[in-house]
């Protein structure tokens, strides 16, 4: 098989190889240099009856925080459409054997997923910068 | 002999076609290589940090002003914690937008295991440091924990004598350098045998 197929198929070495050492290098590189310009942030010691205004969770969470704030049951959401998402590939049955970015036939899941995502960044932006004093919005 | 063993855990050959760097923009091996950096720098964290609610604290402030390089072994492992997590976001949209999910849809599911072990790693890591950002960030996370389905049960096997408690920062730690990482690495080994199973970027040849 693999002989009829010479120009479809490539020797794993050097021709894979080497795209994963040099994404790794490149990566290992951005990951010790940002470390050196970002700090880890590191506050007074933890004080339990001293609670700060706002206090705001972590900030891949804070999305979750802020939708919880319109009202805690939202969350339920979350849940489902993670279900939903987690199921879903065992619902649909025809698409192309191959990843296609952005083919027709997902068309609406992609939509979708775009419109989560926006949400998602929005929900973060809003609770990371724009909520003050007892989770009020302000400027 | 390493070299060898290496060569051994991928095919021989591998379609030419995959190897274009737009199919996956390479983010699952891009995660799993900030994930080695991850390990590497927590080990060098655990030997200096304390899991007691009265000395955590203080124990970081001695790997930030008395250990070598300590200091910045701590922002090497805070930031590259916040690259995983945004490459393995990415990851997951790739998979969505290019529909790989709809053909290989066991790995989907585990990859989306791994994203959610992944998401409580980072948690669980928030408190460690005992610092006044990590109690009340937990505390807020705590918090969301109880509106879930069985919240107050999780709530409770999580957090038995309050955040900053000395039974949940060990149950926080060990969640967090064990648990969750083995965890993870099992996941992430059965994830790229079924990226081979399923014909993905380095199908059985």
């Amino acid at each position: 098989m693999i002989e009829n197929n010479k120009d479809k198929y490539i020797k794993s070495d050097p021709y894979f190889f080497k795209i994963i050492k040099i994404s790794s290098i490149i990566m290992i590189i951005f990951i010790l240099i940002g470390a050196y310009f970002f700090d880890a942030p590191l506050e007074e010691k933890a004080e339990p009856y001293n609670a700060p205004n706002p206090s705001k969770s972590a900030w891949f969470l804070l999305w979750t925080q802020e939708l919880a704030s319109y009202g805690s049951y939202y969350i339920y959401l979350i849940i489902l459409f993670f279900i939903i998402y987690m199921v879903m590939p065992f619902f649909i049955k025809k698409v192309p054997e191959n990843a296609i970015w952005f083919h027709k036939s997902y068309k609406v899941i992609n939509i979708l997923t775009t419109i989560i995502l926006f949400i998602i960044i929005t929900l973060t932006i809003i609770a990371y910068f724009f909520r003050k004093e007892y989770w009020l919005l302000g400027f | 002999m390493f070299k060898e063993f290496i060569k051994h855990l991928f095919p021989r050959v591998t379609i030419k076609k995959n190897l274009k760097f737009t199919y996956t923009l390479c983010l699952g091996g891009l995660s799993f290589t900030a994930f080695l950096i991850l390990i590497i720098s927590g080990i060098l964290l655990a030997l200096y940090y304390t899991p007691e609610p009265n000395n955590a604290y203080n124990s970081i402030i001695f790997i930030e002003e008395n250990v070598s390089g300590g200091k910045y072994i701590r922002n090497l492992h805070r930031f590259a914690s916040n690259t995983f997590l945004v490459l393995i976001f990415l990851h997951i949209l790739r998979v969505i937008y290019t529909g790989a999910f709809l053909s290989r849809k066991y790995n989907w599911v585990i990859g989306l295991f791994l994203l959610f072990f992944s998401i409580f790693t980072g948690y669980t890591g928030y408190l460690l440091p005992m610092d006044q950002l990590a109690f009340w960030a937990t505390q807020t996370g705590a918090e969301l924990i109880k509106i879930l389905p069985f919240g107050d049960y999780i709530y409770n096997i999580l957090i038995p004598d309050g955040v900053g408690g000395r039974l949940t920062l060990i149950r926080f730690y060990a969640l967090h350098i064990i648990i969750l990482p083995v965890s993870i690495i099992i996941l992430s080994f059965i994830h790229f045998f079924r990226v081979r199973r399923d014909k993905g970027v380095l199908p059985y040849l």
